[in-house]
């Protein structure tokens, strides 16, 4: 017996579900149908299949009650729940969905065992829970978008599958215009309804560049907005209490990486603020706070 | 220089740099980390640095010859736009020097609240009110302002006169307290879970301007906790400022703030009483320069060790190294068999561990060893 589930949190569970009832069945998983018959043709197999999470399921909350149980696993008021759990850990580039059924179904209903990882595969997983949060929370802290034609545009750059989750942060953040997030040739598109488009849209992204919509007065930019930032962010310094190790754990070098200016932020972490400017050419008195 | 003379970039460097004491935090997404590491989150900004009052501590005071500076509520409005397009904040932190009275002061923060809210604004607004704000303009804040407060600055009214010869202690600051209280609360009720965020009421101390010992500091703040629903007090060590009275003043300590702010989350997380610090203060009043919950412990060595599996949360809390996040996951996680687990769950080890026991085996520390050998 074979079950073959879709890689998302309902097709996990409906696995999860499937594979208590057959011990013995293996696991397939794809994104998507077409992926899916690519893989089963490829290994030839003439077992019973059991299709799950390929079409929508209706009800998953009883789904969620019988595999995650009635009470609420998530140990403190930072951990997510587990059904966020298994949806960030879907995310990670190196995260095995066959391995993640088997792991819940050792769980046995205690779902505190995804959290206190008292074993090797628990703590594998909770790692890549910490880190698909990380990567997306990086990046609503460091990504800094632009308005293209009306629509407020950025491209991300991530090992994980985080766009689509960083795109509702954005759109949720800014609801009364489009945002757009590209990830390679992929795009995601929030608050699509401004631009004649579903609220919440996949597509290609080469395709963004042909939305448009008018932009209102309270958008239009002050002139040289990064200047502008990085006077503000120098007046924000305190001379005496210059911290370089809790600054540079804070902003940590890979947030340089997604934007031009997070990475200035980061080299002034760094090297500190120069207070070298035209304004005081004449002076002899100019010096990079170390 | 005029302020006419001032372009739109220098207005904005003066007037920030007004506000970087002012500590504010909306715990949510911090976009940047200045070279101080602190967390940059919000536009911080004062509408003016021309001031009516005569602080004895304040760059602004009336007398205080320094450049004056204002943005208009216009300007404030558009730089908070593209900031916060371009995601490089969450909201805006408003405060001002006072221009006129307070009245006419927080009508203009007001303006610049109406502008931003009108044009359907959704991020943070926190304003920092004039002592002595009316209570009709604190209601109008508070309708759209997520978080508004006055700074309490001292501890008593003999402090406030000194500091602050303009303003009334009980009147300008502790009733504005009050009132703010009442109105967090009834909007609380009003925005409900799903509403916007409502602030807690808060207020800022400077650390060391008047000499009050920190048994008083930690006493008001309890005070206020529990009168005025304080969360979170902050702290501003006393730096003296060229030109003002209180020039040749002794600046306080950094670390003086740093161990007020250890004892003020040991009475909002972790269930400490003020009165509870009164072992740990020196003869004069002070916190030595050490981690206050370090010290609370090894004044009751008659509790420790606690055993991992079996202390109740109030009991995990007092080990030093166990924060609330990690107690909850002890309590969720158990039975806990190694340290490499307490560890993983976020506990600091080192600190811990001469305070616990894991099913019953423990440490061995020097005072033991010496009990064990001198037969006591």
């Amino acid at each position: 017996m074979i079950i073959a589930f879709k890689v998302d949190v309902d097709g996990v569970l409906l696995a999860c579900s499937a594979l208590k009832k057959h011990h013995d069945a293996e696991l397939v998983f794809a994104k998507n149908r077409r992926e899916l018959e690519q893989k089963l043709s490829f290994s030839g197999t003439d077992d019973r299949l059991m299709y799950l999470g390929f079409t929508p399921v209706g009800d998953t909350g009883r789904l969620v009650l019988e595999i995650l149980g009635k009470r609420p696993a998530k140990m403190s008021r930072t951990d997510t729940g587990p059904v966020q759990y298994i949806d960030l850990v879907l995310r990670h580039s190196k995260a095995n969905p066959a391995e993640l059924v088997r792991l819940i179904i050792s769980c046995n209903g205690s779902m505190e065992h995804l959290y206190t990882a008292k074993t090797k595969v628990a703590r594998r997983y909770y790692n890549y829970m910490r880190d698909v949060t990380r990567a997306w929370q990086r990046m609503c802290m460091f990504a800094r978008p632009v308005f293209i034609n009306g629509v407020l545009t950025v491209e991300i750059k991530s090992s994980h599958d985080v766009a689509d989750i960083f795109c509702r942060w954005l759109a949720k953040k800014n609801p009364d215009v489009p945002v757009a997030v590209i990830s390679g040739n992929d795009a995601w598109v929030g608050n699509g309804e401004l631009v004649g488009l579903d609220h919440f849209t996949n597509m290609a992204a080469a395709f963004v560049k042909s939305l448009c919509v008018s932009s209102s007065s309270k958008d239009e930019e002050v002139d040289d907005i990064d200047g502008l930032w990085d006077v503000f962010y120098d007046s924000q310094m305190i001379k005496s209490r210059r911290n370089r190790h809790l600054a540079k754990k804070m902003q940590p070098k890979s947030s340089a990486g997604l934007s031009k200016m997070a990475k200035s932020d980061r080299y002034k972490v760094e090297r500190g603020i120069s207070n070298c400017t035209l304004d005081i050419f004449d002076d002899t008195e100019c010096e990079v706070d170390t | 220089m005029n302020e006419h003379q001032l372009t739109l970039t220098e207005r904005m460097r003066i007037l920030s740099q007004g506000t970087k004491y002012d500590s504010c935090n909306q715990s949510a997404v911090c976009h940047a980390f200045g070279p101080d590491g602190r967390c940059i989150q919000l536009y911080k900004t004062l509408l003016t640095n021309s001031c009516a009052g005569e602080c004895a501590y304040c760059p602004n005071r009336s007398e205080r010859d320094t450049v004056r500076a204002s943005l208009t509520p216009e300007e404030i409005v558009k730089i908070t736009w593209s900031f916060y397009r371009k995601n490089v904040i969450e909201g805006l932190f408003l405060s001002s020097g006072i221009r006129g009275d307070a009245e006419k002061t927080a009508e203009q923060q007001l303006e610049v609240v109406r502008l931003l809210r009108g044009q359907e604004f959704t991020g943070y607004i926190h304003v920092r009110v004039m002592p002595g704000t009316p209570k009709y303009l604190l209601e109008e804040i508070a309708e759209n302002a997520n978080k508004f407060g006055v700074n309490a600055e001292t501890t008593s009214s003999v402090n406030y006169s000194e500091i602050c010869p303009n303003f009334d202690y009980n009147n300008d600051i502790l009733t504005r307290l009050k009132w703010t209280r009442d109105l967090i609360k009834k909007q609380r009720h009003k925005a409900g879970y799903n509403g916007r965020i409502v602030g807690a009421n808060d207020t800022q101390f400077i650390v060391g301007a008047t000499g009050e010992p920190d048994r008083e500091i930690i006493s008001t703040v309890n005070k206020f906790m529990n009168k005025y629903a304080l969360r979170r007090p902050y702290f501003m060590s006393f730096d003296p400022v060229p030109d003002t009275p209180l020039q040749n003043g002794i600046p306080s300590p950094k670390w003086r703030e740093n161990r007020l702010y250890q004892a003020s989350f040991l009475m909002k997380d972790y269930g400490v009483k003020a009165s509870d610090f009164d072992v740990i203060f020196n003869d004069d009043g002070f916190l030595a320069d050490d981690d206050p919950k370090m010290r609370l412990a090894h004044e009751h060595p008659e509790i420790f060790p606690i055993d991992i599996n079996t202390a109740a949360r109030y009991e995990l809390l007092m080990v030093p190294g166990i924060g609330p996040i990690s107690a909850n996951r002890i309590m969720h996680a158990r039975p806990i068999v190694s340290e490499q687990e307490l560890t993983r769950m976020g506990v600091i080890i080192s600190r811990a561990r001469p305070f616990i026991e894991i099913n019953g085996s423990k440490q061995t520390n020097l005072y033991s060893f010496q009990a064990m050998e001198t037969g006591s």
